[in-house]
């Protein structure tokens, strides 16, 4: 297996400040009666997610689901909303049906747009999956690409 | 002595029943084709083959090759030119006289009543041919036969003969107490050494005995000669007695045959017994003792005794490569499933199982031997069929033109059923399809595409089809984008 750390570029932390004011609300209406863990994470709901070649402005450039190798790298794009608190998620990456890499990214109330991405090798031609999911393994969406010539 | 005791202790009850019937066999053909001519000409193609294995053995090449021809032809020519010789003993009453019936085969024929016909005939100067058909059939050599099928009498005899009758001409055919045919049309001998004096009559007496192994008696209309035709001898018979010990013996009277003869007729089938055990324990060691010949076969697993709630998913081999010995002769007639190789699974368990291969996997043909199994042992992996329904990815490949995007793609049915080990089914996350080219692809379509299934152990469960169809669709590249 190759190591994680070796393949991948790491895009963290790209937030959307969208309303600070909101926040402050929602965390305010939606006080701590509800224990951290999975009742926030249930609530915690996917709303865009796409393969592509780019993420500019915080939105995905050219998504596809065929990518060459030529083109370099591929991004995983993934778009929550809500996010009740904190949240760690994964990106998992699967070359066929073996796990090639996985992306631990952070999420932020109250919405959060993140994305991984990887670097292509001539080896990585075929078809991948990602699946986006949470620390207990709870699928929030697979997505199905292929890398080609 | 020891090595000859030892030798002796390894022939099975199995091998000693093999010479016996094979012996029997040789026998019989013995019995069932001895004085006929396919049987001379059987003798001489069995001493050209050897004559051809001695060439062969001796390094004369040419010679052996040419042997060889003429072998295959002879045998292809043995069995069409005699085909009525080769019938006619084959086709016996029943499998008794087939297996066990005596060589001397006796006909009930009024011999004295005949004997004394014949002579009676010949005194009145009345024309005869009468025909005692051996083991070969005539059908093929007689022609123009009219059925009678009367019981022999004085009378019958007479009559048949009268010169005005319109039948008298032609040959008569005796089979037993019955006279079969009449006005038959024997061929003429073409020899020349024949006595002027001999009219048709005779020398069509002769013409059958030289192609068949019948006996013909022959009434002289002009002399009241009989005359008597075997084989290639044709010769007068004076007296009645002579004749009666001659047709006597040609229908295996064998009461009235002397008693000489009948012990050198018992001799000569027990030589012909003793010979034929001899040749045939020869031949069997021959085959099945020698082991001069190594051979290596691969020869698929056959596993038996499976539990029925496991399903074999995977094997470290397919094949087992295996070294044998054995003479010859026994290992160039060896075919393919005649070696099995069994693995008994009964006692197995769920995951991975690992079983020697030794001599008691191994059914060998008898006289063959194991020398070398490779590999020694095999890994075979069990588990319990589940079924489980996998999402179906396309697996797309090539190049697709510069300015276009492959953005979405829907396939049709989006999952299938599948059944397989619950081990590797655990894993399994995904069925892909054949690679689907997208070189070609210059708008948005259709296409199908066949299912994949890795490790090949799982299957499609019923109703499945492992055919999808991939809607997909396409759009230009932004200008700006474009490489």
């Amino acid at each position: 297996m190759v190591p994680f750390s070796r393949r991948l570029l790491w895009f963290w932390l790209l937030p959307l400040w969208i309303g600070a004011a909101a926040v402050l609300a929602v965390s305010a209406q939606e006080p701590a009666q509800e224990a951290p863990g999975e009742s926030a994470t249930a609530k915690l709901a996917l709303v865009q997610s796409s393969m592509c070649e780019k993420v500019e402005n915080l939105a995905p450039v050219r998504p596809a689901i065929a990518f060459s190798v030529s083109v370099g790298q591929v991004y995983c794009f993934s778009a929550f909303e809500p996010v009740p608190q904190p949240t760690l998620i994964y990106h998992r990456w699967y070359h066929r049906d073996e796990l090639s890499t996985q992306t631990r990214l952070r999420l932020y109330p109250p919405k959060w747009s993140t994305y991984s991405v990887i670097q292509l090798r001539e080896t990585d031609k075929g078809a991948w999956r990602v699946e986006i999911t949470d620390q207990d393994g709870r699928v929030f969406g697979v997505l199905r690409f292929s890398i080609t010539d | 002595m020891n090595k000859f005791l030892t030798f002796l202790s390894t022939v099975r009850w199995q091998d000693l029943v093999d010479i016996v019937i094979n012996s029997y066999i040789l026998f019989r053909v013995y019995v069932l084709f001895q004085g006929t001519n396919a049987f001379r000409v059987l003798v001489g193609i069995t001493s050209l083959w050897i004559l051809q294995e001695v060439a062969a053995s001796m390094g004369l090449i040419l010679t052996s090759w040419a042997v060889r021809g003429i072998t295959a032809a002879a045998a292809i020519i043995i069995i069409v030119v005699f085909r009525n010789e080769i019938r006619s003993v084959l086709q016996v009453r029943n499998l008794k006289a087939f297996l066990w019936g005596s060589p001397r085969r006796e006909q009930q024929a009024p011999v004295e009543v005949i004997v004394d016909s014949i002579y009676q005939l010949g005194k009145k100067r009345i024309g005869a041919l009468i025909v005692f058909p051996g083991k070969e059939d005539l059908a093929e050599v007689v022609h123009g036969g009219i059925q009678w099928d009367g019981t022999v009498s004085r009378e019958m005899l007479y009559s048949i003969f009268w010169p005005k009758n319109p039948v008298h001409d032609g040959a008569i055919i005796i089979r037993d107490n019955r006279v079969a045919e009449v006005g038959v049309l024997l061929p003429l001998s073409q020899r020349q050494d024949l006595p002027s004096y001999y009219g048709t009559r005779h020398r069509a007496a002769a013409g059958l005995a030289e192609r068949t192994d019948a006996l013909i008696v022959a009434v002289s209309e002009e002399r009241g000669r009989v005359t008597v035709a075997q084989g290639n001898f044709i010769k007068p018979v004076a007296q009645p007695e002579e004749l009666s010990h001659l047709l006597k013996k040609h229908l295996n009277f064998q009461d009235r045959i002397n008693g000489h003869e009948h012990k050198r007729e018992t001799l000569k089938l027990i030589l012909a017994g003793v010979t034929s055990l001899l040749v045939m324990t020869g031949i069997w060691f021959g085959f099945t003792r020698s082991q001069d010949t190594v051979i290596a076969l691969n020869v698929p697993i056959e596993y038996v005794n499976r539990p029925p709630i496991y399903e074999i998913m995977d094997t470290s081999v397919d094949e087992i490569r295996l070294q044998l010995y054995g003479s010859s002769a026994l290992i160039k007639s060896l075919r393919a499933g005649q070696v099995q190789l069994k693995i008994d699974l009964s006692k197995a368990t769920e995951g991975r199982n690992v079983f020697p291969i030794t001599q008691e996997n191994i059914i060998l043909p008898p006289g063959i031997f194991l020398n070398k199994v490779q590999p020694t042992s095999i890994e075979v992996i069990l588990d319990v069929p589940v079924t489980k329904e996998l999402p179906v990815q396309v697996d797309w490949t090539g190049k697709l033109p510069e300015h276009l995007m492959l953005v979405s793609a829907a396939v049709t049915p989006e999952s299938l059923k599948v059944i397989g080990g619950g081990k590797i089914l655990e894993k399994a996350g995904t069925i892909y399809t054949t690679p689907v080219r997208l070189d070609h692809l210059t708008k948005s379509g259709t296409v199908t595409a066949s299912i994949v299934l890795t490790p090949p152990s799982l299957k499609l469960a019923s109703g499945s089809s492992d055919r999808v169809t991939i809607h997909f669709r396409v759009q230009e590249r932004p200008k700006a984008d474009r490489r």
